[in-house]
């Protein structure tokens, strides 16, 4: 530290930043304040995405291929950034990163710049029409802070041919479509865009992306509103699930939880949001009481309009594929549910998937417990660890001595607590899960350890470790404690993270399964794609058959691949089941592996049926569940079969 | 080269179709008809159709009208789209598929069977593609 308290910092060069900026995957938990660190002043008062820490590590690789050249916002950009340190903080959290180093080099880097190198870019009669709709400062045709959009709804191969405008109300959103459908120029909206991200790098990312025209970036609709009485909440479509999940807490309730940094409207709109808590809390149609939503013709309406087409029914089958929802949705009228307080974590370990799947499904058909989930092992890996390499050696020691390979992780009322214990021999409790969490960097240590070894030679490990003498052993040899979990994040972060860890509800299997902060992880410095499907729950060799589909076709590609997780759907009739593909997004040979990959298990998964692939899934999420996944679907024919391959050769083909 | 929905447009689409396409092998042999709705098309925002027929792979008909219907023939599908989609699919900047699936163009109809005919219909695309080359702003 320097004597006036500013920290010190190495500098970093613009070429170790576009390194940095590289690994970025916007997962955007830069954009709402999870840790409580605070969140990024420039980007909350400016709104594009060029603005965030995510934005700005984009620019910098933009820059740095050539794509785009200097221009005067970007000047504004860069000066915005007051190097407060939230951005590092959040970004340290999940994936590791410093965005703030990439900030300073890339001012550094423009204020070498001469002031000849900056374009101006001329406003255009587009850019004035959308100008009168939002105001001057909420619509931009300016090359930098579209390029900023990159991989979150831009291609990155495309022309920077877009306009960025940010409604504030739904209003707003009306006008635009109106003016977008006027002027004959495509458009299409933009939540958090981590669902863009992840499929940027692939074969989809022809269907979902923008290919020119206007983005709609729905960030500025923030109303949010508790109604106790009712248990519901109004949620504007630039809410996070954080967001309207810490608000909802505050009134002793719960929404159906997605992923923290997840759009509730976008969620909804997208798939309903797939979630643990679907069995008890619903899914799809079952999470809100009206929408109000924007259609192609700008027209404003809401479902409730009593005079409405029914917009609640789908057509069914395989060919019901939309990679692009029918309207916007701009405000949705949600479910809350109420938060006990003798809500209690509870953990069973599996070695194996078939006896996790079992205990899973009869705890769903019982309707046990509010949140129902079977975990991977590196899914816990994934989300205990602070850092790649301790979930690396979580899983390693998981996987060779504990033979801990999946647990059933329920949340549930103390009543289903003592159901659950009564049906099994021993279980995870919220104290060696605390442990867990806060003993998760000495995974390093314990890799080779005798400790280890001895236990690995039990006849059953798991229930010597959760159940009998080597407990004790394994809690102290964790040594968990926030100070040293704070330990393997970089030096001037220590502090602060011990302080993070310090909180009852960093360790709080409760509040972590419903507030999903930990999720993101999966996103450290790689991508992930997760195909998966709605199942039928009445044919286990059926199901088990599935995941083994997905595990071979990992395997034929090469690539990190494992169970996600598995959730029960509509007291568990369905179980829907997350596959994920690991794959590092600037290789292109790992891109291609699996886009393929993604295809083919998409074709094996329809030939074998009794599912809803998540294809079927996408922009299904408004209408009712009950439409979507009856008829059970049966495996296609061999002339749907060849349908499919043409649709996909003409579809996503060159 | 033609301005989009203009008789010349018909006239050439016919004969480019009749000439260059082969029933068998480029339309594989489909008996279907289609209406094409163009919506807001400048600089007036009004509408336009195309109804295109086949039989055996062989153009039965090709004819462009004013307004929302055709009611001489009932066609088997209607895809609906604004001007802008339809540019972007005769450019070749999107698929018939792509614009299908995003849902900028509408099918009406057995939604199975439209998709049957996105692989034949590439032949009746291409060909357009290549006469039309003018376009309302």
């Amino acid at each position: 530290m320097t004597s006036d308290n500013v920290l010190t910092f190495e500098k970093t060069s613009f070429e170790e930043a576009v390194v940095i900026a590289k690994k970025g995957t916007h997962c955007g938990m830069c954009r709402f304040d999870f840790l409580g660190s605070g969140v990024c002043s420039a980007g909350r008062k400016h709104g594009f995405l060029a603005y965030w820490p995510q934005g700005r590590m984009e620019i910098a690789k933009q820059l740095d291929s050539g794509r785009i050249k200097p221009t005067e916002a970007l000047k504004d950009i860069v000066n915005s950034c007051n190097f407060c340190g939230f951005c590092d903080k959040q970004c340290n959290f999940t994936t590791q990163l410093r965005p703030e180093k990439v900030a300073r080099a890339l001012k550094e880097y423009v204020d070498g710049l001469d002031e000849s190198e900056f374009q101006k870019i001329p406003e255009d009669d587009i850019l004035q029409g959308l100008r009168e709709i939002v105001g001057e400062k909420w619509a931009t045709n300016d090359p930098v802070i579209i390029s900023s959009y990159t991989m979150t709804i831009v291609p990155r191969d495309a022309e920077l041919n877009y306009y960025i405008v940010m409604p504030e109300n739904t209003e707003q959103v009306s006008k635009i479509v109106k003016f977008a459908i006027k002027n004959n120029i495509p458009y299409q909206p933009r939540s958090g865009g981590t669902a863009f991200s992840a499929a940027a790098p692939t074969v989809l990312v022809k269907g979902i992306s923008l290919e020119k025209g206007i983005i709609i970036d729905m960030y500025r609709l923030k109303k949010l509103e508790i109604h106790p009485e009712s248990q519901t909440a109004t949620v504007g479509a630039g809410i996070t699930m954080f967001e309207l999940q810490k608000e909802a807490l505050g009134h002793k309730l719960r929404a159906l939880a997605a992923e923290a940094g997840a759009h509730v409207c976008s969620n909804i709109l997208t798939t309903g949001i797939i979630s643990t808590w679907g069995n008890k809390y619903g899914a799809m149609a079952d999470n809100f009481i009206d929408l109000t939503t924007v259609d192609e013709e700008g027209n404003i309406q809401k479902h409730s309009d009593w005079e409405r087409k029914n917009p609640y029914s789908t057509e069914p089958g395989f060919t019901n594929l939309t990679l692009c929802p029918n309207f916007i949705l701009t405000e949705a009228f949600v479910k809350l549910h109420p938060v006990w307080d003798d809500e209690k974590a509870v953990l069973v370990p599996f070695d194996n998937i078939r006896d996790a799947y079992r205990l899973l499904i009869k705890l769903g058909k019982r309707d046990v417990g509010l949140s129902l989930a079977v975990l991977s092992r590196k899914y816990l890996a994934e989300f205990l660890s602070p850092t790649l390499q301790i979930s690396k050696d979580f899983n390693y020691v998981c996987k060779n001595y504990l033979k801990l390979n999946y647990v059933v992780a329920v949340v549930c009322n103390k009543d289903d607590k003592k159901i659950v214990e009564d049906m099994v021999d021993y279980t995870i409790d919220e104290s060696l899960m605390k442990s867990l969490i806060l003993g998760a960097p000495r995974f390093t240590s314990l890799r080779d350890s005798e400790f280890m070894k001895i236990l690995s030679e039990e006849d059953d490990p798991l229930k010597a470790i959760f159940a009998g003498p080597m407990r004790k052993h394994l809690e102290k040899a964790l040594d968990p404690s926030p100070e040293n979990v704070a330990k393997v994040f970089d030096e001037d972060l220590q502090e602060f993270f011990t302080k993070v860890y310090s909180k009852p509800e960093m360790t709080d299997i409760v509040w972590l399964h419903a507030f999903r902060i930990l999720p993101t992880r999966m996103m450290r410095q790689q991508m992930f794609m997760g195909p998966g499907a709605a199942m039928w729950t009445g044919d286990e060799d059926h199901y088990i058959n599935w995941i083994k589909m997905f595990d071979e076709m990992g395997e034929k590609y090469n690539l990190e691949h494992t169970l996600g997780f598995i959730s029960p759907l509509d007291h568990g009739k369905f179980a829907y089941m997350e596959y994920d593909y690991y794959y590092d997004h600037n290789n292109p040979d790992e891109c291609e592996r699996v886009s393929k990959s993604l295809i083919e298990s998409m074709k094996e998964t329809l030939v074998m049926g009794k599912g809803l692939t998540i294809l079927n899934y996408l922009f299904k999420g408004i209408y009712r569940k009950e439409h979507v996944m009856y008829p059970i679907p049966e495996g296609i024919s061999e002339e749907e079969e060849e349908l499919f391959d043409e649709l996909i050769d003409t579809v996503l083909g060159d | 080269m033609v301005k989009f929905l203009s008789e010349e447009w018909i006239e050439i689409g016919k004969n480019y179709m009749l000439e260059k396409l082969d029933p068998e092998k480029d339309l594989r042999s489909i008996t279907t008809s289609l209406l094409g709705v163009v919506e807001h098309i400048p600089p007036d925002d009004i509408t336009m159709n195309f109804y295109l027929e086949l039989e055996d792979g062989k153009l039965k008909d090709f004819i462009v009208n004013t307004g929302n219907t055709f009611e001489e023939k009932e066609a088997i599908y209607e895809v609906r789209g604004n001007y802008g989609t339809y540019k972007s699919v005769l450019k070749g900047e999107m698929s018939l598929g792509i614009a299908v699936l995003k849902n900028r163009l509408k099918v009406k109809g057995s939604k199975l069977q439209a998709l049957k005919l996105i692989k034949p219909l590439d032949g009746v695309i291409v060909a357009l593609t290549e006469i039309t080359d003018e376009f309302e702003d």
